[in-house]
């Protein structure tokens, strides 16, 4: 794999950013994860040098999703009819007044989910569960069974096949429920299923759900009317809804991203407009953000509660100040990619690597590297074939 | 169209906006971290702040999660008023996702301060201001564990200092002294409010010394989610076990469950009572199997909501020694 840094990036190693030991215990590493778009593949990179630690064959091209810990990349196969798992190597352990790290190889796991069109997959307190659209079925794994190897997958049903998703919450498991007549709808509204399997009598309307993000201890999803807001209950979740404000302009969230130190979500609203969501506030819940151009992706900023990201057709970056509700900064990573076409088509998607922005350049075939602090473009690493979904692991602490 | 920053205020039901103000001063704004201090900021800066208070009535600190609107409010403030000793897990992410350039004011400074170990220690009484102290996560430098409860440490001090009255009476201090160095015209008039709040206070201390000096001995251990009454213990004398730790953040396990349950037989405890921030289902387990009274709700680390019995600081203490005189009474 050719790669191409800026001198900055190399002196940055200098500074204790990631991998140089900042004393004999302390360490920082990062690793990206990357799934071409069409190719049964996925690659593990060390974000230090851009090296390619290892090439995972799967059975077909994926999504990626990271688990909260960052222990565990699920890769769901949408064509390929089922979930596989990589276990990302890098473990993160909080103490309080320090942390630690452990730094172990890749790997390609042995757990597998299988069944008819899994798509959205929600993973929540070390929980995951794919849904399967042909089946209508969630099925569920513990990301420490999977790494571990032991356990076998849980399945709850929902009443029929259909464009769903699961979210386990706590001992309960919120579910879509499909459209009663059109199996080609998107859902109405949502279940809740007790710690038995069993769904509550009643269930919360949302029609034309599509789109969930977790953040804090909150779940919210979008529906054509407005948000759920799930949140922990006494004795189960509570689950609210949230209508879109009545001054705002014609437009519907149809994707979702939590904000991670802070609580809000941020949405696509029309086709130029985001949507900050703060869903405890009483009023002025939802504030609009202006794009430049259509938005390719979007996500929130984990090393910067502050800000969020977002991807436009122009090829540009732009750092989102959620508390402002502007765009404060934007950066130009690549060539256009027009929204127009299929919504499957190759374009960029967002990754944050602590003190790295990460963002896929299929056409390109790059990861463009963007400085965390600085918003400034530090490199590009070359990745063959159409490198797409990505996700970010990494962090730093004490190797014992 | 409304600035953010109004829109925030206009959109908690928190946030004080003064109608009118002395002459010529326009009130200052303050973040309060959570209701118990923006009760005391109320006391003191009465119409010469704008108050916001991040964490609500029946709101946890340990656990809270800050919006964008906290951010918003942290950045317009002068004072940033907070309890300090790790209770605000939440505070460095906040400070840091506001920019703000207020004075972030530890009101615990200076106060009589628990390490969990159980021995008293002077918070920072080596220094000796108050006001003006920006956080600063390395001044915690001998913060190291002592007690690892349910696998996550939280500091050497117990946070909940203010459940001392004499120690709320620091606070209000410290308080006053940062208004004071943000606002020199208004400092006789927090000097005032303070005085006059502190005498309250005195008489609230005196009122529980008294009522807790007349309950038998043998009926001085209860029974309470988490430990949030340590201060209360050494203050004025009773014995508290909880399942919890400092922090609300980690679940008892079922082995601290089983143990307390134990020394709830062992040592014959009155009663137990469920908090108002935290799920009652832990404490309604522990009474099924012992067989205690639910003694009612005590108020930890957070005012009740303004039509509840704990509106304001006094009013919860003395809420909580209501509670908690009559269910031993009772037992
Ligand atoms: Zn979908
Ligand atoms: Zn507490």
């Amino acid at each position: 794999m050719a790669i191409r840094f800026h001198r900055s990036m190399i002196l940055a190693c200098a500074a204790t950013f990631f991998g140089c030991p900042a004393s004999a215990e302390q360490i920082e590493a990062w690793r990206v994860f990357v799934a071409d778009h069409s190719e049964p593949v996925v690659r593990a990179i060390d974000l230090r040098d851009g090296d390619e630690i290892e090439r995972f064959a799967l059975t077909g091209a994926a999504r990626l999703h990271r688990s909260q810990s960052g222990r565990m990349v699920y890769a769901v196969q949408r064509d390929a009819n089922r979930v596989q798992m990589i276990g990302t190597g890098i473990a993160l352990g909080d103490h309080g007044d320090h942390g630690d790290i452990t730094i172990g190889a890749p790997r390609l796991l042995k757990a597998t989910l299988a069944g008819q069109k899994p798509v959205h997959l929600v993973e929540r307190d070390g929980m995951a569960a794919a849904f399967f659209d042909d089946e209508g079925i969630a099925r569920l794994v513990a990301e420490h069974a999977a790494l571990e190897g032991t356990g076998e997958p849980q399945e709850i049903a929902s009443r029929a096949p259909h464009h769903g998703v699961a979210i386990p919450f706590g001992v309960h498991m919120l579910m879509t429920r499909p459209h009663p007549s059109d199996p080609g709808a998107l859902p109405v509204g949502l279940d809740l299923f007790g710690p038995d399997g069993a769904p509550a009598i009643d269930y919360a309307p949302c029609p034309d759900l599509h789109g969930e993000a977790q953040s804090g201890n909150l779940v919210a999803l979008a529906c054509e009317t407005g948000l759920l807001v799930v949140a922990p209950g006494q004795a189960r979740p509570e689950i609210r809804h949230l209508p879109y404000a009545a001054g705002l302009p014609e437009g519907k969230t149809t994707k979702l991203v939590g904000g991670t130190g802070l609580r809000y979500f941020l949405g696509n609203f029309a086709p130029r407009v985001l949507v900050l969501i703060d869903p405890m506030q009483e009023q002025e819940n939802f504030r609009l953000v202006e794009l430049p151009t259509r938005a390719v992706d979007f996500a929130s900023h984990p090393a910067k509660p502050r800000f969020a990201l977002a991807f436009t057709e122009d090829g540009h970056l732009h750092r989102i100040d959620v508390v402002a509700g502007r765009i404060d900064r934007s950066v130009r990573l690549t060539g256009l990619y027009s929204m127009d076409g299929h919504w499957s088509d190759p374009r960029p998607r967002i990754a944050v690597a602590g003190p790295r922005i990460v963002v896929s350049d299929p056409l390109a075939g790059q990861l463009h590297v963007v400085d965390t602090e600085t918003f400034e473009t530090m490199g590009s690493i070359a990745v063959a074939g159409e490198p797409f979904s990505i996700v970010a692991v990494g962090g730093a602490g004490e190797t014992h | 169209m409304r600035s953010l920053a109004q829109a925030a205020l206009a959109g908690l039901s928190l946030a004080v906006a003064a109608p009118s103000v002395q002459a010529g001063a326009e009130p200052f704004d303050v973040v309060a971290s959570f209701s118990i201090i923006g009760d005391f900021a109320r006391e003191v800066g009465g119409d010469r702040i704008r108050l916001t208070t991040l964490v609500g009535p029946n709101g946890d600190a340990h656990v809270y999660e800050p919006r964008p609107a906290d951010a918003a409010a942290m950045t317009k403030a002068r004072v940033v008023l907070v309890n300090g000793l790790q209770f605000e897990g939440f505070l460095d992410r906040l400070i840091e996702a506001s920019g703000t350039t207020a004075a972030v004011v530890e009101v615990s400074k200076g106060a009589h301060i628990l390490p969990v170990d159980g021995e008293a220690h002077d918070h920072h009484a080596d220094e000796d201001k108050a006001a003006d102290h920006h956080h600063d996560e390395a001044s915690d430098e001998d913060g190291h564990a002592e007690k690892d409860h349910a696998g996550h440490d939280h500091g050497a001090y117990d946070p909940h200092a203010w459940q001392s009255v004499e120690n709320a009476e620091r606070y209000v201090k410290n308080i006053a002294e940062a208004f004071c160095l943000t606002d020199r015209d208004g400092c006789a008039t927090y000097q005032e409010n303070a005085a006059a709040y502190i005498g309250q206070l005195q008489t609230l201390d005196a009122d529980i010394k008294t009522a807790i000096g007349e309950l038998p001995q043998d009926k001085r251990t209860i029974i309470t989610s988490h430990d949030a009454f340590g201060y209360f213990e050494h203050e004025y004398g009773l014995h508290f076990l909880a399942p919890k730790g400092l922090s609300t953040e980690a679940d008892a396990s079922a082995a601290d469950i089983a143990a307390l349950i134990r020394q709830v037989r062992e040592e014959r405890a009155s009663a137990i009572f469920v908090e108002n921030i935290t799920n009652p289902r832990l404490a309604e387990q522990i009474a099924a199997e012992t067989g205690l009274q639910l003694g009612g709700a005590l108020y930890s680390d957070a005012l009740s909501d303004k039509d509840g019995p704990a509106a304001t600081y006094i009013d919860l203490m003395r809420h909580n020694l209501t509670t908690i005189t009559s269910a031993i009474a009772g037992s």
